[in-house]
This record gives structure tokens, C-alpha cells and sequence, in this order.
């Protein structure tokens, strides 16, 4: 396979990566497992998914952060649950979408043949706000109560400015996401413009996908990743460069257009978030994210609202659930992202597609 | 120890629970209270000691792409360059977005309050800040009027510190 690098424009040779297996755990404050055991039950499920013996894994990239995880260095604990047990291993303190694009390069080059990504976040362990709000600058940010959340309330607003056909369309787009039952107390605080039904459901969430060189039912076609500025005065709120950047990088390695797309999994926090990061990617017009929320095919906003959400293992999740969504034949073509704290500062996205001649049928996404 | 599975005690309970006392979940409570001394940096450290001595706001000028950035800081991320060319910045500009937060923190004012990112005149980048003197008593009325970027101005406290919070935003046309 040949790959163009992002400056250049010069082909390289690369290794194919498939994805073989994925598996995404839902739950909330379960007393009967441990963090540790929500990974491993998590992880085994992928690879049974991916009919991999552990033996045959030669490399595992992993995504946690501490602060969620209320252990320092959280991987020394967990890395093992994840099958890193004597494996080369990578720990991120990004994205599990980030973590997928370096499990995906490490077989590209042909460094490894087989390698697990795994990321988790359990947000009924910790105070999430205090969390969130820790992430911020010390001297600028922090003093004025900033939060992850209150950042979507700042883009919300700005959209809002920019873009006034959202307020039509928020109330269906809302609606599409549907209810979840008992979802009641796992709702943060809303920063107006945001309502409720447009924030985020706290869960407890490990993803884990099983990538080879072998080829299997699902392969990666393309990868991207970019940064924005820390300072959120910096940025452009509502038009998310690093995510158009990172969408555009994968999109050109897979030598596809945004327009061939049917299956869509954008991670984002809020619904504003998705929304914006919807017009981020192409996938509709300046303006009419919010409309695509409400009525676009290629979006299952319930599918996504009902696992829950816990950083960094969402946009994993996302990606997950698109090999799951091709698997199933929902489209052959999909795009799928991770965003970052702090405030989608880092984005990575991925261009996954149906493997020709392959059975897509074998195995199954689980929760 | 024995390789042998024990059998639970007790009887499960119609949910699917135990009432097997050795089974029963085990949790404990955690707590992180660490204390940190942040180095703000010549550059950041000017930018509040200006708050704190002389009530000025202060960005850094960028030559490459003839930005001003503020709050000052002694580097461009975009070109890659050190800076240290001060420029005060005006204390009037446009409230390009908002947001009224109801999350409690310990030590901050109680919500709700009212943050947002303005541009003040001369500056090319945003800067956050409480805006004061809005009444939130109907948040929809509130956003309403946010929502038409009104002009604000900087507002310094009696007593400077040397903080982002010794000053705030209030709307230019308060009292106009």
C-alpha cells in the first residue's frame, strides 16, 4: 500500500492495517468490578472478537488519564488488565482515537504485525468537574470556574452568533439523540446556551479494537491528527481547524472524498460540539451541523448517546462503533474522530473501510 | 489457599444481588489535596504585575505574523518565534462569545456568573474574563442580549493582586 506524507506529497510504502476485533463496555458505579476488571473483561472481549490469542498480540497502545482515573500513573495499575502483560507498550495521556492512530502506524511501518488499543475512563469514580476544571491554566483560566463543559457553553454561544438556523433545528436534533433511561444524576450541569438534553451522559466506558496486518473485515484506510493552540482565546471555537486538518490528512491517505462517507461517528462533547465538528469534517455545509444532527442517515446520534461519556475513551468508541456500523452493513465507507482535552485542543480522525471478499459477519461489537 | 471455589454463604436476592457478607462490594474514599507553586514566567509574570502596578493590559507582539497576543506571552505557537515586544491594548472591545456557568467551586463567586471571551481593541487574540452587571434572573433574557456581541469594557477591582480576576467585563451601554 502506498501512503502520501502530509508535507511532500512524496508515496511511501506502508503495511495494511485491518481491524479484527472491537468491543466497547457501558456501565456506572458497578461495586462489583474494579477498574482493572472493566478493562480486562473489555479487552478479552475484543480479542475473543478478533479470535486472537494474547500470545499473538506484539504490541498494545493504550489511552488514560491519570486525573480520571484518580491514580497516578495509572497505567502501572492497569496496563496489565490491557494485556500489556510483557508486550511493547505505549501509554497516552490523549484520545483513545489518538492512541488508535498510533496503534495503526506501528503496524503501518512494519514494526509490529498484530496490536491492541484500548482506552477507558470511569466517571463514576471521580468529581467530573473538579476534573475537568483541574485541566485548566492555573493563572487565566482556572480563577473563573472553566470547565470542559463551560467551554461547549462558550462555542454554543458562538454558534448561536454565527450560525442562527441552529436554534431551529436543536430541539429535533435533540430529540434524535433520545432519552436514556436513569440517566437522571449523570447529567453535568448545564452552561447556558446548553440545555440538558444537549449535554453529555456520564458513564463508565472502556473501548478496546484489535488492528492486524492480516487482513480482516475492516480495514483502515486513512489516518490524521492535528493541534490547536492551548489558549482558548487563540482559537477558532467554531470551526475546529485541528479536526478539519486531521479529517482532511486521512480522507487524502485513503484517497477518498468526505462525499463517498456513509457512516459518520464524530466524537465531540455536546451537541453543539458534534454539530460544529460535523461542518469540521465536510460533511455538511457552513451552518447546517445542527440540521445533519437532526435528520442526516449517515449519524446514529442514539447509538452513541446510549454507551455514555467518559474521557479519553470516546473517540475510541466512536471508532468502535463505525468498524461495528460497516461490520453491519450500515455503509462500506466510514469516518470516525477523537477529540481531546482540554476543549478538543487535540483531534485524530480515521477512514475505515469494508474490506472486499471478506466475512463482516464474524464476531460482534459488544456492550 | 485453597484452589477449590468456596460457595457464597448467603442467598441471592431477587435483583441478582448477594446477601453473601463476603461478596458484599468493597469501595473507599479517595482524596487528592496536593499543593503546587506555579511558575508564571517573565512574560505571564509582567502581564499580572501591569494588572496589579498599573491597571494596563498587556500583549506581546508577534513580527512574523504581526499578531498581538494577549494575555502577553513570550512566544508564538503559530510561527515559532520568541517575542518580546510589549504593546498595551485597549480596555473596551467586543464580547465574542459567552457563557453562564452553574457549576460551584470552592472559592469562586457562586454561581451563576457570567464568563466570556472578549477582543479587546488593539489585541488579535481573545481573552477571558468574568462579565459582570448582568441580570440573570431569566437566563434566556440574559443570553438574549449576550447573543448581540455588545460592546464591554475592563473594569479593574480596588485592590489589584496580580490575578486574571483583578479585573472583569461590564457592558459598555450599562450606563450609558
Amino acid at each position: 500500500m502506498r501512503a502520501t506524507r502530509p508535507n511532500d506529497d512524496e508515496e511511501v510504502d506502508v503495511q495494511r492495517v485491518y481491524v479484527h476485533g472491537t468491543a466497547v463496555s457501558s456501565s456506572w458505579a458497578d461495586g462489583s468490578a474494579s477498574l482493572t476488571d472493566l478493562i480486562f473483561r473489555c479487552v478479552r472481549r475484543a480479542l475473543d472478537d478478533a479470535r486472537m490469542p494474547v500470545g499473538d498480540l506484539e504490541a498494545v497502545v493504550l489511552a488514560a488519564h491519570d486525573l480520571v482515573d484518580g491514580r497516578s500513573l495509572t497505567n502501572m495499575i492497569t496496563a496489565p488488565a490491557a494485556a500489556a502483560f510483557l508486550k511493547d507498550e505505549t501509554r497516552l495521556g490523549d484520545d483513545g482515537a489518538a492512541a488508535f492512530v498510533l496503534g495503526d502506524a506501528r503496524i503501518r511501518s512494519g514494526s509490529v504485525r498484530t496490536c491492541l488499543v484500548a482506552a477507558w475512563g470511569r466517571a463514576s469514580e471521580g468529581p467530573a468537574d473538579d476534573i475537568a476544571r483541574a485541566l485548566f491554566d492555573p493563572f487565566t483560566t482556572r480563577p473563573l470556574g472553566m470547565t470542559e463543559i463551560g467551554v461547549s457553553g462558550l462555542r454554543a454561544s458562538r454558534a448561536l452568533i454565527e450560525h442562527p438556523e441552529y436554534a431551529e433545528h436543536r430541539a429535533a436534533a435533540a430529540t434524535r439523540r433520545g432519552e436514556v433511561e436513569g440517566a437522571a444524576g449523570r447529567i453535568p450541569a448545564a452552561a447556558w446556551p446548553l440545555r440538558d438534553t444537549e449535554l453529555p451522559i456520564w458513564g463508565d466506558v472502556v473501548s478496546a479494537v484489535v488492528l492486524s496486518s492480516e487482513p480482516g473485515p475492516v480495514e483502515v484506510l486513512g489516518a490524521g491528527m492535528s493541534t490547536e493552540p492551548f489558549e482558548l482565546g487563540d482559537r477558532d471555537l467554531t470551526g475546529l481547524p485541528a479536526l478539519r486538518s486531521a479529517g482532511e490528512q486521512a480522507l487524502r491517505e485513503a484517497r477518498r472524498s468526505i462525499d463517498e462517507v456513509d457512516v459518520l461517528e464524530i466524537d465531540a462533547l455536546t451537541m453543539f460540539d458534534e454539530a460544529l465538528a460535523l461542518e469540521a469534517v465536510g460533511a455538511t455545509g457552513s451552518g447546517r451541523g445542527m440540521e445533519a444532527l437532526a435528520l442526516d442517515p449517515r449519524l446514529d446520534p442514539a447509538g452513541a448517546r446510549s454507551v455514555g461519556y467518559c474521557a479519553p475513551a470516546m473517540g475510541l468508541t466512536r471508532i468502535a462503533r463505525a468498524v461495528q456500523r460497516v461490520r453491519e452493513g450500515d455503509g462500506a465507507l466510514a469516518l470516525a474522530s477523537g477529540s481531546s482535552v482540554v476543549a478538543a485542543q487535540t483531534q485524530a480522525a480515521v477512514v475505515l473501510g469494508r474490506a472486499e471478499g471478506h466475512d463482516t459477519t464474524h464476531g460482534r461489537s459488544c456492550r | 489457599m485453597s484452589s477449590t471455589p468456596v460457595p457464597p454463604d448467603g442467598d441471592a436476592a431477587a435483583d441478582g444481588s448477594t446477601t453473601d457478607p463476603v461478596a458484599e462490594p468493597v469501595t473507599i474514599q479517595g482524596h487528592w489535596d496536593f499543593g503546587y507553586t506555579y511558575f508564571a514566567g517573565a512574560s505571564a509574570s509582567r502581564f499580572f504585575n501591569e494588572l496589579r502596578l498599573n491597571q494596563r493590559i498587556m500583549g506581546t507582539h508577534c513580527p512574523t505574523c504581526d499578531r498581538v497576543l494577549v494575555p502577553a506571552r513570550g512566544f508564538c505557537d503559530a510561527c515559532y518565534v520568541e517575542i518580546d515586544e510589549w504593546r498595551e491594548v485597549g480596555t473596551e472591545g467586543t464580547l465574542d462569545s459567552f457563557t453562564i456557568l452553574t457549576t460551584s467551586f470552592p472559592g469562586l463567586p457562586e454561581p451563576p456568573t457570567v464568563v466570556g471571551y472578549v477582543t479587546l481593541d488593539g489585541a488579535s487574540t481573545a481573552l477571558l474574563n468574568a462579565v459582570h452587571g448582568i441580570d440573570l434572573h431569566d437566563f434566556d433574557e440574559a443570553g438574549a442580549l449576550l447573543l448581540t456581541q455588545p460592546r464591554v469594557r475592563v473594569v479593574f477591582s480596588d485592590k489589584c493582586e496580580g490575578r486574571i480576576t483583578d479585573f472583569a467585563f461590564e457592558l459598555v451601554a450599562a450606563d450609558a
